[in-house]
């Protein structure tokens, strides 16, 4: 061990991207080819690149706006969609250029299905007009293995099972990398970089059905020093635990629906308009207020669905979920047409950070991509890759032209000695591994609909006096082995996640988009047509407001 | 969930645990005899460490190449809203 106190290998790059799903591998593309020869660009993921991450176990729909496609329109209604919690002039350049995007995942050998006539084949997405959404052969897996297969074509250094605990700074105000420890062996690792681009995902509780990854870059970023928002939004979705099932926008084009205990078609009563082909999150918010109601167990009926088109709902262009309908055979298909309990899931929060629309932070050297970026809060089928493919891209370039300014980073021994020891403070040889059983109870807590989707003033400062006792707990916490210690570092994401989401939540005092407020049930734009930003002022966040430039649509505009 | 690997067919190949995104599986030495004095003989076979940890992400059963890694598709352990 040196003097220091450190221990653990130093690697030296340009451009450091961390995270390897649809932001992150675009940005790394991105940077390769913006930036002059001989120019390093590395990425690094917790786990392998390529075959890993929410893109990877998706179906990567995505939106693209083709030539001849009404850009300004489908920019519009996508920033409607959103409720106008919305980076406009960001969300229109995503757009603008998803063409090109599309030819540049064309020229690494991504194929996506064509019409008998050589069309592209599209659809339209849930609730949108003019927005027509695609996805390539293979899906996620393809996405992310040709991505993957193409960076490294190009010379990306691609760095598997590296899983970041910290950002770095030096001795300044800008970032300079980050270290962490090797997924498997637990060696400590720095990678000094003149410009780091956040591409972690956003944070999940683990609560997902399946694939329940989480990413925690936000987090690190916010502790560095970077401005995060839309932490009081979420991905909600209705799911069962029964099965993975992504197709209920076609089942109810189809003719299934939500039903209650008292089998009553319950969306047309809180959804006049929509029904059960109003999006999602007002699917959960209706499934909340069931609940309250005590009308659960809610299901989707799905025996409506005329059986010659059933044979649809088992099929799959992506490997695993082809897999998981296949293995659960028969039995999908009785549970899948019969009555399988569906609840509202809060998958995921929106928090991330807030950039400009060249995707740079409040921090001079850090970056953000895919949803790591807050660059909107509804990320709709299609548009989760979508905005991941824009930003990642400018994101890449960004950082390669900030690099005319961006001094070498230099690795320094006392902060390296700092955050090694920060990194390995929970290990503990000698004790019991027993994160597992907080973290289900931190789950439990965090993902009750009453918190998680149908929020109230009384019950978010109840929530945050709860969280006080979990955090407490958290800290006993300690990591017999490296595995144990990732688990720690994740949770211990979580935890500054929820304190976050809990007061971005007390502070809008309204409802929009995917944020119900039982106790301010409607929206408000003269007062809240802004974002929630949050900083680390060292002691806890702190949380301001910031009125969202219109210049491309306004609410009245749809009055 | 991941259920069990079929350690009679499996070639030793690494994939399933290069391509776990929940650090479950471990490929791990076997012990055995040396067949010649100095010559360590190496070999490792997958071990499913950290079961309670998949994701049931299907990594495992879709890339082994002998087809030998059983994922049940049914999700445990998680918590539901309500």
């Amino acid at each position: 061990m040196a003097t220091n106190g450190v221990h653990g290998t130093h690697i030296e790059t340009d451009i450091l991207v961390i995270g390897a799903g649809a932001g992150g591998l675009v940005a790394a593309l991105s940077a390769k080819r913006a930036a002059p020869p001989a120019t390093q660009v590395t990425i690094v993921d917790s786990w392998k690149v390529g075959r890993s991450g929410h893109t990877a176990f998706s179906n990567a729909w995505t939106v693209v706006v083709a030539p001849d496609d009404d850009l300004e329109s489908v920019t519009k209604e996508i920033i409607a969609g959103n409720d106008f919690i919305a980076d406009q002039p960001l969300i229109h350049r995503v757009l603008e250029t998803s063409w090109d995007r599309l030819k540049d995942l064309e020229g690494i050998g991504l194929q996506w299905p064509r019409n008998e006539d050589g069309s592209y084949y599209r659809r339209p997405t849930r609730g949108l007009k003019d927005t027509r959404v695609m996805y390539p052969v293979g899906g996620g897996l393809e996405f992310s293995w040709k991505l993957k297969r193409g960076i490294e074509d190009e010379g990306v250094q691609i760095l598997d099972r590296f899983f970041v605990t910290g950002l770095m700074k030096g001795d300044g105000e800008r970032v300079t990398g980050a270290v962490g420890v090797q997924s498997r062996t637990g060696e400590f690792f720095a990678i000094t970089a003149r410009a780091t681009i956040i591409a972690t995902n956003a944070i999940t509780f683990r609560t997902g059905f399946v694939r329940d990854l989480t990413g925690t870059g936000t987090l690190l970023a916010y502790r560095a020093g970077a401005k995060l928002r839309n932490a009081e939004f979420s991905y909600l979705r209705p799911g069962t635990p029964r099965f993975y099932f992504e197709g209920i926008a076609f089942a109810i084009q189809d003719g299934a629906s939500f039903v209650n205990k008292n089998d009553e078609q319950f969306m047309l009563s809180y959804e006049p308009e929509w029904g059960d082909r109003a999006d999602v999150p007002r699917i959960a918010r209706a499934m909340a207020m069931e609940k309250q109601k005590g009308n659960d167990p809610l299901y989707l009926d799905m025996s409506r669905i005329d059986p010659a088109k059933r044979d649809f709902y088992f099929s799959s262009t992506v490997a695993w979920m082809q897999n998981f309908l296949d293995k659960l055979g028969d039995e999908a298909r009785t549970d899948m047409f019969g009555k399988t309990p569906y609840y509202p899931q809060n998958q995921m929060t929106k928090m991330g950070l807030a950039t400009d629309a060249d995707c740079r932070s409040n921090v001079p050297g850090l970056y953000a991509a895919g949803l790591a970026q807050a660059g909107c809060c509804n990320h709709f089928a299609g548009f989760h890759i979508g905005m991941c493919i824009g930003t990642g891209w400018f994101a890449g370039e960004a950082a390669v032209k900030d690099l005319e300014t961006l001094p070498p980073a230099k690795l320094d021994a006392a902060e390296a000695g700092a955050l090694y020891r920060e990194t390995m403070a929970p290990r503990d040889d000698g004790a019991n591994a027993e994160s597992d059983n907080w973290l289900l109870e931190f789950q439990r807590f965090t993902a009750r609909y009453d918190i998680a989707l149908w929020k109230s003033a009384d019950r978010l400062e109840a929530a945050l006096q709860t969280l006080g006792g979990l955090r407490e707990r958290f800290a006993e916490l300690r990591a017999p082995d490296n595995h144990e210690l990732v688990r720690i570092k994740e949770s211990e994401a979580m935890v500054l996640a929820a304190e976050i989401i809990f007061r971005a939540s007390l502070m809008r005092q309204e409802s929009r988009m995917s944020h119900f407020r039982e106790d301010f049930d409607f929206r408000d734009d003269d007062n809240w047509l802004a974002w929630i930003d949050v900083e680390d002022s060292g002691s806890g966040p702190v949380l301001t407001k910031t009125p969202i430039p219109t210049p491309i649509t306004h609410p009245a505009d749809l009055t | 969930m991941i259920e069990a690997i079929d350690l009679d067919k499996c070639t030793g190949c690494g994939i399933c645990d290069e391509v776990c995104p929940a650090d479950v599986i471990y490929m791990e030495p076997v012990a055995m005899p040396d067949v010649v004095d100095g010559m360590h003989r190496a070999k490792s076979l997958p071990v499913i460490k950290y079961q309670q940890h998949c994701v049931t992400c299907f990594n495992c059963e879709l890339f082994c190449p002998e087809g030998i890694v059983d994922v049940h598709p049914s999700v445990k352990n998680r918590p539901r809203p309500w």
